[in-house]
């Protein structure tokens, strides 16, 4: 993440890669090409995605329709949280700095699941320990 | 919607672990269940008539709340 915010670009990293859409900012827009870049983002990108997907949804020990009933929940109240701060964002957030939102926002949504579900599951455990 | 499974746990005198491994459930939803935080699903209630050798209307009952 950190890597990703300091757009930190080591030059061994540098590809010529194929793209499905091609607009430079001094040139035309074209389909299906060949670009030049710093694959680092893009190796660091799908790995927190893949990493916080195997995290959000892999089964729990005990996983039962009660904990996946919890599990539903957490995913909409999750896109919810999202989109209203997203929401809030769009209308108080201008220029560059939206481009920062744009970034955070794509992993934002598997994290507040995340912490949301967890929670819940913690909840849940704490409040059936005491029971005989 | 109302449950007794506390009472007919305890007239088969299982605690809520044993009855959650007959049920193939966690603990947590038995507990959730007699708390009455969470309506079990069909299967499972019928599970739960067949663990207790009753009828699903003995253990479950509607509530006026119910039909808001």
């Amino acid at each position: 993440m950190i890597t990703l915010i300091l757009e930190f670009q080591p030059n061994d990293l540098n590809f010529n890669v194929p793209a499905i859409f091609i607009d430079e900012i001094f040139g035309d827009t074209h389909f299906i090409g060949i670009v030049n870049n710093n694959v680092l983002n893009e190796i660091l990108g799908v790995l927190i995605i893949l990493s916080s997907l195997l995290v959000a949804f892999s089964k729990e020990k005990s996983e039962d329709e009660y904990i996946s009933k919890i599990r539903l929940e957490s995913l909409v109240w999750a896109v919810y949280l999202n989109y209203a701060i997203l929401l809030i964002s769009f209308l108080f957030i201008f220029y560059l700095s939206f481009l920062w939102v744009m970034i955070f926002n794509m992993f934002t949504i598997l994290l507040f699941f995340i912490i949301r579900f967890n929670w819940q599951i913690s909840k849940l455990k704490k409040s059936a320990r005491y029971e005989e | 919607m109302k449950n007794s499974i506390k009472v007919e746990r305890a007239k088969k005198n299982i605690t809520q672990a044993e009855l959650a491994k007959l049920a193939k459930v966690s603990r947590q939803t038995i507990n959730a269940m007699e708390l009455g935080k969470y309506v079990p699903s069909t299967v499972l209630t019928l599970r739960l008539a067949q663990i207790f050798e009753v009828e699903i209307s003995e253990i479950f009952t509607l509530e006026d709340s119910d039909w808001v």
